[in-house]
Order: C-alpha cells, then structure tokens, then sequence
C-alpha cells in the first residue's frame, strides 16, 4: 500500500497537479509517525502508512489555503469527515485539494500499546497489520497483539462519509469493523449516571490538572478561527496567566463551540500532556445532539449543521 | 402574581442572579411589571441583549464559573421574535447548554431560559420569584473552581 501511495503521490507531483503533498512519515523514533510534506519527486520515498498514522491531516490543508497551487492529502475515512465539515462550514472548496483516502484496518493507541506490551514504546521497532491482530516487533522478537486491545478508542465506531469522494484511493477505504461489546457512548452515560456532586468532582478533578497548553485548541480540525476567543484582549474571556479556576471556562467553551462540528477524532485526547478524558466532554455534547437534532457530524455534505438550523417542532422546556 | 419575602431561604442566603432580557419582548415585559408596582426578590441584574439569541453560551459558562449563582435568559416567546428567529436558536442552544452544564456537576436550575412577551408583566415578576427561590434552596453556587463564593447581598 505504501508503494501504491507513493506511486500516486509522484505522478500527481510531476503531472504538476499538485504543488504539496500532505502525508506521514517516520518521526525520531519508529513507534513516532508525523506529518510531513512532500514537494519534491525526490521526497516521495518518504511517506509512509501503517497502524501509527494517528494525525488528523486535514488540519493541515487548512493551513495551506493561502499557498499558491493544490494541495493532496491523504485522509483515512475519519479525517474525511473534517474535511466534509470544513467543506460545509466554508473553510475549504473541494476543488482547492486533491484527496488520497486510504483503506485503514485500525489504529493503534500508543498509551493502550505501551500497557499491553509491557515495555516502553522506544523498543518497539514497527508495527504490521496482521488481520485480527497488530504484529509488533520488539527487539528481535514479533509479538502478536489483538487489535481489540489496542485499538484507538474511535476505531471501534469507524465511521466514514458515505457521499464523499476521494480522487484517489488507496486499496479500498471501507468503515473498519471490529466485534466489540463496547457501546459509543458508554463513558458518557457512565457518567451520567453518577450524582450530580459526584460528577462535579469527577471534572473538577480533572480540569484542576490542566496547564493551558493549549495542545488541544491547536490539534484541533475545527479551531480554524484567525483569532481564538481565548487570546483576545477585548474582550478578555480567560486572564492571561492560567489560572487555576478559569480551566473549566476554557473546557466548557472549547465544548460548545465544538458542538456540532466535532468529528470524535480523538485528537485532543491524544495530544494532552496531563491526559484529560476530553473525549468524555465533547462526547456528551454530540449524544444529546444526535439525540434532540439527529445530526452526525461530518457525514453529509448537504444537511445542515444543527446550531444554525432548527424546527418550529423542537422541543421546547422552557415555556 | 406571588410575593416575595427576600428573607427567607436557608442562612439568609442571597443569591445572585443575572438576567438577559430580550429587549423587544422579555425587557418590555419587566418595564410592565416595574410600572405596574409588583413585589420582586431584588436578587436579579437585568442586562438587555437585543435577542435572547445574543446571549453566547459563554456569557453563561463564564458567570457561573465566576460564581454567579443562577442566569436566566429570557426572550419572546417562540413565533413572536423580532427578528422572526433568533429564538428558535436560543432554544436549541439552551437545550444542549443545560445539558452540558448538569454534565458538569452544575445543577439545571441555575441555568434556565424562559419566553416571556412585552405584555407579561405578571409573568416575569412570577417568573423572577420561582428561580430565585429556587436558587436560594439550592445555596450558593460552587460550580467554580477554588473560588470564593459571591458574597451575600453583595452588589
């Protein structure tokens, strides 16, 4: 697969249809992939594509908007739904980039991997597709691990945009399946379920352990705004220094201005330094959205986002 | 129309609330009330907005989290908005942002929205008095993280 996406990516550079090329390539470590671009036909032997692609790329073709020529990115089906959002939210045209979607079989969560295997993840000398199972090299030996233990939280509800087209692909991009007993939203209801003095302490107790890194807003698909509200100096929403008591306004603002448009594509989570359960936050948000305004985020180019829609027939608590 | 004693509630308890109100509707409607003379608990700041639909979900998230014990949004009542819809969005944004703030550990009576027109004085005293004392029960508000509580009859 690799090959065959490296074929393509050197035809579409010398045929001139695309200036840059967004994809992965091996980072410092093997068990580190990053993104990387490629604007020379000589570069191309450097993408790569395997379980430990985990960047959300299309956050990258935001930033080439002002660059002259195209741009292709390779998207695994989830990525795809950024970029159908970003096409609905009119941040992106679809002719500006040229897609490359790539079949994936799963992705691998490095902090579920480093548990599973024992050993830390700098021994770890690749990682191989191998049906049912990731195959992991470890030192001299391969370890065979179940997918279904080191799975990516979302690779358990891959979803992908039905009426998306890609103007590549890369073997055939299918929504990954996996038996599970694991339901979508279990953490949330979870906590749902819990006393509401209880759950306060649950998030407090975790957003006391944010240090505004602000790796979150930055790996975010949906943070494309110039200017963040949260560095604004008029008006001023958050003090400049981050205190201590202003993370739960940064936290619930960063979940209402992501409702609607968050894709679940668990990149915030990944990227914390202190592991905050964002997913959890946001999750919630896109439940009771699917549940009150049946909508999806990122599946269909056509529907309306729900925030800037609504029904005479909503419901309506508040009479 | 009910009347309020601002003394009751536990420990003397005065809770501070913020008011949106929609000035073609909701602000209208509190006018009627003040001209018409009836008793309200003084706990409330009213600040008009043009819509209730320009009440940012942030306005909310960040009063609370300041500690403010309790806002209310008011708007016209759906169908009579000045600007046809503005509303409808309130509605929906107001549906997801109490949801996500009983999430959170914050209790749904400290956020609430209500339609309210020009001509509902009665309702909006009414109205005033029902959420203040039901913030009162509830007591202050320690949705905030570490800090103090909004201090008693503090204005």
């Amino acid at each position: 697969m690799q090959d065959k996406l490296r074929e393509i990516v050197r035809k579409m550079l010398s045929d001139g249809d695309i200036e840059y090329f967004v994809g992965y390539c091996q980072g410092s470590e093997a068990h580190r992939i990053v993104p990387c671009f490629v604007t020379e036909e000589s570069e191309v032997e450097k993408l790569v594509w395997g379980p430990l692609c985990l960047q959300n790329l299309s956050k990258y073709v935001l930033r080439t908007r002002d660059l002259d020529g195209k741009v292709g990115v390779l998207v695994k089906g989830c990525d795809a739904r950024a970029l159908v959002e970003l096409i609905k939210q009119h941040q992106l045209e679809r002719d500006d980039f040229v897609v490359v979607g790539v079949a994936c079989e799963g992705q691998v969560d490095p902090r579920k991997l480093e548990r599973e295997l024992g050993v830390p993840l700098e021994q770890v000398g690749g990682i191989e597709d191998g049906g049912d199972e990731f195959l992991v090299h470890v030192g001299e030996e391969t370890r065979k691990v179940a997918k279904e233990a080191v799975l990516r939280d979302k690779c358990f509800f891959c979803k992908h945009p039905p009426s998306f087209d890609c103007d590549y692909t890369v073997g055939e991009p299918e929504p990954f399946t996996i038996e599970s007993d694991r339901s979508e939203f279990a953490g949330v209801e979870e906590l749902e379920e819990l006393p509401l003095e209880e759950r306060r302490a649950f998030w407090r107790k975790q957003f006391e352990r944010c240090i505004r890194c602000n790796a979150c807003r930055e790996v975010c698909y949906a943070c494309y705004c110039t200017e963040c509200l949260f560095d604004r100096n008029v008006p001023r929403w958050l003090d400049r220094p981050p205190l201590l008591e202003e993370n739960e306004i940064y936290h619930l603002i960063r979940a209402v201005h992501l409702a609607g448009r968050c894709i679940d594509c668990g990149e915030c989570e990944r990227v914390c330094p202190v592991g905050i359960p964002l997913s959890r936050l946001y999750k919630k948000v896109q439940k009771d959205i699917a549940e009150l305004f049946d909508y999806q985020a990122g599946m269909e180019l056509e529907t309306v986002p729900p925030l800037v829609n609504f029904d005479l027939d909503d419901q309506d608590p508040f009479l | 129309m009910a009347v309020h004693d601002t003394e009751s509630g536990g420990n003397g308890f005065e809770p501070k609330i913020l008011v949106f109100a929609c000035n073609w509707c909701s602000y209208a409607g509190a006018d009627l009330a003040g001209v018409s003379r009836l008793q309200m608990p003084a706990n409330c700041r009213v600040i008009r907005v043009m819509c209730s639909a320009r009440v940012r979900p942030e306005f909310v998230i960040t009063a609370l989290s300041k500690g403010l014990d309790g806002v209310l949004v008011l708007g016209c009542h759906p169908g009579d908005c000045h600007y046809s819809e503005g509303n409808y969005f309130t509605r929906r944004r107001g549906l997801l942002l109490q949801k996500l703030l009983q999430y959170v550990g914050i209790e749904p009576e400290r956020f609430q929205v209500r339609w309210i027109s020009a001509s509902e004085g009665a309702k909006f005293a009414e109205t005033i008095g029902q959420v203040t004392d039901q913030i009162k029960a509830l007591g202050p508000n320690r949705s905030q993280n570490g800090m103090q509580p909004a201090e008693p009859g503090d204005s």
